[in-house]
């Protein structure tokens, strides 16, 4: 019987029709075409629990490589095309879009005269997107944004006047993972000091600490010996900006992990781009100092999607290395076989550092307050009407 | 596939606002008929400044030469044409020296332009008052605009000494102003006299011993006709209603939420409030019984500076640190138009004598109006771009039309459109065909959805407030 089936398979294996089934299975009562129905049977009318279980395995399997076939073949296409498109590119350089890069031609150059045109590249459809539109995202036209800089309580720190100094204190209890993860935090961010809590109100520590002229105030909040929030406090009448805190990874616990310089690091901010993302990313930057020693070849990044903030941090390297190229194809080896030899700068990071992920669910304005504060934003949840509204 | 709910706005009706903000921008926000139920920004006044932050603002509402008068962070109040935006004069308040600038620490804290006027020559009197609760009179003439000279206070009184002076609030009649802030109980004047009339006194402490200070930050008085009834709000999230005439301590005293009040604004109809607070929430209380009577839900997210409630429309304009203006309708509890003005706003004043249009009842009928004359002014347009026709295919057209045409106006633009015989174009016709369908389609939606607008929703709600009140009466009662 299994022989009859390898026997049978091999037809069916091209995209059967749904139009195929539904005929084969109106045809069944005829006895002639007792064959061919044999050949489009759904593996669910196998009675059988092995035999359907085998059927539908062997057409899974099938399905699978004739996607990966087409796969394989678009991308071959794909390359193919680029290449020509480049030849093309640098017959013909007056073509504007040939100024663009070889990635925006593929996505978008469909109608270029002169070169050869790549396929058009579909474009997914994701949550970012497909964001819904917010009238508070910044323009870089607007000259009420620059003026409103100017005048918030960061302007010193990023304009350089005062240098920032930071002091991180922790909840009452502190324990668990809480002491290692200030460690780490006082590598990533330089001119920080630890204050011991003790058993201090936060509304004394401000005071506090604005006395000694410090520029921020980092609470790291303990839940069950466990790191559960942030609120950074700007000072001396900053706003204060309660995160979430989650997914915490010390650096013990990276592989492979390097371990940071005291240089100052490079800053990335990453996608803040309403009033409340530009607000929350300057209140970040103002924690670091404004002249990184690129020398140190150190970066922390805060990069912002779908409202998490994602903290990461790097070492960098640029490297020389001779390019590999791992070409398939035969004929393409042989054109290639020049440029197998071309020097490539390449990029290597290694993380370090801890790996924590933020989400803001207030945004006060003034210091610390919970008594009289105003807020400038709060997380209600009736904001959640939708997976595809973002505030930061 | 994501859940999710869009509430139609209805639009607001026609009105004319005007924001301050923490850059001493004044911005002016009108909603027209035309385009209905938008809200837009239509001028912003001054040029961003953080030193001349805008923290109080008031309006003299009259139907002939209104006043804006506006109090900075730098203690001058400027008074303001709102109409076009003309600077009319500008008093330096604060300090004893005009050129201290304004910073020893002596800030204004609220301001009231009075809508009665004495005389011509004078442009505006208004009351000023800082937060160490130095209380003046000032009344700007003409001649001193003109001179520039400085003007004195024509009266000055200490409402408190040494404590944070955080509200004031000037009664329909403005013969007296209340008082009140950090530290300083309800206080009553008489503005004319200067003297103080009443002050109120704190509750007493609860079972456990407990006595909480005076922290109030908002106040106003309940009935136009009436100066014996405040209402006042504690930074404790606490609305209290005080009777001058009764007692010293609150008649009614009643618990919203977790966050301090920090806005409230009366109702012209004597016995409902509307409160904001410090998280950005909404709501209304009848002060008769001291029930809520619903929250005004919407995404504001921001603490709520200033409320103001329309003198004839039923709305209420909200600002404040979400830098978003937001119209709400009173009966139907439901947003109407949100503006957004990027900045931290500290007050927002209607102008209920925006001229432009008619408010009130008219207002759908217009838009009906306004609509299908826009639409004949569509056809006939058309009828004028569709000289290029084939008569015979005109009619084959015709035909077809006809089977799916709904409105009587198509049926005697087709008439108009076989009328024309030319050369040319049968896709081009085909594409002027459905263009005409859709408009006319999307012109008896529009006129569909004004109808809704305006009619039956605020009836409805008209007769739920109804049934609230029986139902408040019932309880008095009771």
């Amino acid at each position: 019987m299994a022989k009859e089936k390898k026997r049978k398979q091999p037809p069916t294996d091209a995209s059967p029709p749904p139009g195929d089934k539904r005929e084969g299975r109106s045809e069944r009562k005829g006895k002639k075409a007792r064959k061919e129905k044999a050949e489009a049977i759904l593996p669910s009318q196998i009675k059988n629990k092995d035999k359907r279980r085998e059927v539908h395995a062997k057409l899974k399997r099938e399905k699978k490589a004739q996607k990966r076939a087409l796969a394989r073949e678009r991308g071959q296409s794909a390359r193919r095309a680029e290449e020509l498109g480049e030849q093309a590119s640098e017959r013909s350089s007056n073509c504007p879009r040939h100024l663009l890069s070889l990635q925006f031609l593929v996505r978008f150059g469909s109608d270029c005269f002169g070169c050869l045109q790549p396929p058009e590249r579909q474009v997914p459809r994701t949550i970012e997107n497909t964001r819904e539109p917010d009238e508070t995202v910044c323009r870089p036209d607007d000259q009420e944004l620059f003026a409103g800089n100017d005048a918030d309580e960061f302007n010193a720190v990023l304009k350089q006047h005062i240098t920032p100094k930071i002091l991180i204190t922790t909840c009452r209890f502190n324990s668990g993972r809480g002491p290692a993860f200030i460690d780490e935090l006082m590598q990533v961010i330089p001119n920080s000091h630890y204050v011991k809590r003790g058993t201090y109100e936060l509304k004394k520590i401000v005071e506090y600490a604005n006395n000694r002229d410090f520029t921020s105030l980092i609470v790291v909040h303990t839940n069950r010996r466990e790191p559960d929030a942030l609120l950074m406090i700007g000072l001396p009448d900053g706003p204060t900006a309660h995160f979430k805190l989650s997914k915490l990874v010390l650096r013990k616990d990276i592989k492979n992990h390097g371990n940071p310089t005291s240089h100052k690091p490079e800053l990335v901010l990453n996608n803040f781009t309403t009033r409340l993302g530009h607000r929350v990313g300057r209140m970040i930057q103002s924690l670091f100092p404004q002249d990184p020693n690129f020398r140190g070849r150190r970066v922390v990044t805060f990069h912002n999607q779908r409202d998490y903030i994602f903290f990461r941090h790097h070492r960098y390297i640029f490297e020389t290395k001779e390019k590999k190229v791992a070409s398939k194809d035969k004929k393409a080896k042989a054109s290639e076989s020049k440029s197998e030899s071309e020097k490539q700068v390449i990029c290597r990071l290694q993380e370090c550092g801890p790996r924590f992920v933020l989400k803001l669910l207030t945004l006060q304005h003034g210091t610390f307050d919970t008594k009289s504060g105003e807020y400038e934003w709060v997380h209600k949840p009736d904001m959640d009407t939708s997976r595809r509204r973002f505030f930061l | 596939m994501p859940r999710t709910t869009v509430v139609e706005s209805p639009g607001c009706p026609p009105l004319r606002a005007l924001t301050t903000d923490v850059l001493g921008l004044v911005k002016v926000v009108e909603a027209h008929t035309k385009p209905a139920g938008a809200a837009k920004v239509v001028e912003t006044w001054g040029a961003p400044d953080a030193s001349r932050a805008i923290v109080a603002a008031s309006l003299a509402d009259r139907a002939a030469d209104p006043v804006l008068a506006v109090a900075r962070k730098n203690g001058v109040v400027e008074l303001l044409n709102p109409l076009n935006g003309d600077a009319l004069a500008a008093v330096k308040t604060v300090g004893p020296a005009p050129n201290d600038g304004g910073a020893e620490g002596d800030p204004l804290a609220t301001l009231h332009l009075f809508t009665r006027q004495a005389s011509d020559s004078i442009i505006g009197t208004f009351l000023a008052c800082t937060e160490q609760g130095k209380a003046s009179m000032w009344s700007i003439t003409k001649e001193n605009a003109a001179s520039g000279s400085d003007v004195g206070p024509s009266a000055t009184w200490d409402v408190c000494s040494g404590a944070n002076l955080q509200f004031c609030s000037v009664d329909h009649g403005e013969s007296y102003a209340m008082f009140g802030g950090k530290g300083i109980e309800v206080n009553l004047w008489d503005i004319t006299s200067c003297s103080k009339i009443w002050s109120a006194k704190s509750p007493r402490a609860n079972s456990l011993g407990i006595f909480t200070r005076p922290w109030f930050t908002a106040g106003t008085f309940l009935c136009k006709d009436d100066h014996r009834k405040v209402v006042a709000c504690t930074n404790d999230h606490q609305v209290r209603l005080y009777d001058t005439a009764l007692q010293r301590r609150p008649a009614i005293s009643v618990d919203f939420r977790e966050s301090p009040i920090k806005a409230v604004a009366a109702d012209p109809n004597g016995h409902d409030v509307y409160i904001g607070t410090g998280t950005g929430d909404l709501a209304s209380f009848d002060m008769r019984t001291g029930k809520l009577l619903g929250c005004y839900i919407g995404k504001c997210s921001g603490s709520i500076r200033s409320i103001v409630r329309h003198p004839e429309l039923p709305l209420i304009a909200s600002c404040g640190l979400d830098s978003y203006l937001r119209i709400w309708d009173t009966n139907t509890r439901q947003l109407l138009s949100a503006v957004f003005l990027k900045q931290h706003l500290s007050t927002v004043v209607l102008d209920s004598h925006f001229s432009v249009e008619e408010p009130g009842e008219t207002k759908s009928k217009q838009l009906e109006s306004s609509v299908e004359a826009e639409a004949e002014v569509r056809t006939e347009k058309k009828k004028k771009s569709k000289t290029t026709e084939d008569e015979t295919e005109a009619q084959v057209r015709k035909e077809k039309k006809k089977k799916k045409s709904k409105t009587i106006e198509e049926d005697e633009e087709q008439v108009g459109v076989v009328d024309h015989s030319d050369i040319n174009g049968e896709i081009y016709a085909r594409k002027e065909k459905k263009k005409k369908k859709s408009i006319t389609i999307e012109g008896d939606e529009e006129q569909d959805s004004d109808g809704e607008m305006c009619s039956p929703k605020r009836r409805k709600s008209g007769e739920r407030s109804k049934c609230l009140k029986k139902k408040s009466k019932k309880q008095l009662v009771a």
